[in-house]
């Protein structure tokens, strides 16, 4: 006897499958059309090295992302070498990147009350931008982002001071600046 | 061509009398269902070498109960392999886990199956991919593969609903699938 055979899922709804969302019931429907579908078998083993290849890029420090604990702790887990900054609003620190570093974290505390995204802004010395990310989203209440660079971006730096300048990306406070943080960037330095 | 047929010619095939044709027909069965059953692994199993073992262990069950004459519906083939790979991770569960003896036979299957060097080729073409997603997105994809959390997780963490979150997943993939797939095509 053949079932009614139940239309091929989306990339995105196959992609589920590799995630802490899907059900039991919802993952065990996949199965079972996967099984009959080579076509989303493959889709599903696509989305299987997307989510791997993601993993092996965190994992090997190339994450260039404004992210949360829960990523910092699995990079710790992971043993990735992480060097932390922190400031506040209008603080500047003398920084560099070591040999062995793999990850740069700065934790930019700042008030972020009311505000649900922020654009940011990485200027040189001169005025130059260097890097500039829209729309970083928060959760209401947050008193920090936490901003992770790849050590081998920042060895690629200049070593002159830059600006950070966080800005709310909402449309009604689109030039309200909310917080300058300032790098004097001292380069790529060996140990010993 | 074996690799045209319906999975179900290929299973009756299996159990073909004529063993060239037997054969032809076993290495198409475990290059169309191995990745499958090692997907299903590493879903439920601890890592990836565990997957290969279940493939592997699954694929020789399947081949010898076809060759046997003990598959009632081949037709209904890739069922019998979920349903065998359902009943093998059950087994392991419960502590029952018994290495089955390799075959040589499974090193000529495996060359049927997808080189690991397209894997990584693919592990190339995703960083810039990441790259390019809106920071929402690509914060996201990280909370989700990397550090493994719900989407209500991720909600909370960054100030979003979780219908959201999953909204921009998608989004995000679909964006990853089609950034990948030019620079494969380039």
């Amino acid at each position: 006897m053949t079932g009614t055979r139940m239309p091929c899922p989306s990339f995105g709804e196959l992609a589920d499958y590799w995630t802490s969302d899907i059900t039991t019931a919802d993952a065990e429907q996949i199965e079972a059309h996967v099984f009959d579908c080579e076509r989303c078998a493959r889709m599903l083993a696509e989305a299987d090295r997307l989510r791997a290849g993601i993993s092996d890029l965190a994992r090997s420090g190339n994450i260039q992302a404004f992210v949360t604990d829960d990523v910092l702790n699995r990079l710790a887990r992971d043993g990735v070498r992480v060097r932390y900054y922190a400031l506040n609003p209008g603080e500047s620190v003398r920084c560099a990147v070591w040999s062995d570093d793999d990850v740069l974290v700065t934790r930019l505390r700042g008030n972020f009350a009311g505000v649900e995204s922020v654009d940011a802004e990485m200027r040189l010395e001169s005025g130059e931008e260097w890097a500039h990310t829209k729309d970083i989203p928060l959760p209401d209440g947050a008193t920090e982002l936490v901003m992770a660079l790849p050590a081998a971006l920042v060895r690629t730096a200049p070593t002159i001071p830059m600006r950070l300048t966080l800005r709310a990306s909402d449309t009604s406070r689109r030039e309200r600046i909310l917080a300058e943080y300032v790098f004097n960037h001292e380069g790529a330095l060996e140990r010993g | 061509m074996m690799s045209t047929c319906e999975d179900g010619v290929v299973a009756r095939a299996v159990a073909a009398h004529d063993a060239d044709e037997a054969t032809a027909a076993e290495t198409e069965l475990y290059r169309r269902f191995a990745p499958r059953v090692r997907l299903f692994g590493l879903k439920h199993l601890a890592d990836r070498s565990s997957a290969d073992d279940l493939a592997q262990q699954v694929m020789l069950v399947v081949i010898t109960r076809l060759r046997a004459g003990e598959v009632r519906e081949p037709d209904q083939i890739g069922s019998f392999v979920l349903g065998t790979s359902r009943m093998m991770v059950a087994g392991q569960r419960r502590g029952e886990r018994r290495r089955t003896a390799i075959t040589a036979r499974v090193e000529v299957y495996e060359e049927a199956v997808q080189p690991a060097s397209d894997l990584a080729l693919d592990g190339m073409r995703i960083a810039p991919c990441l790259e390019g997603l809106r920071e929402r997105e690509r914060t996201i994809l990280l909370l989700t593969y990397y550090a493994d959390k719900s989407a209500p997780e991720i909600a909370a963490a960054i100030g979003m609903t979780a219908v959201a979150v999953r909204v921009g997943r998608h989004r995000a993939l679909a964006s990853m699938r089609e950034c990948i797939e030019t620079r494969r095509a380039s």
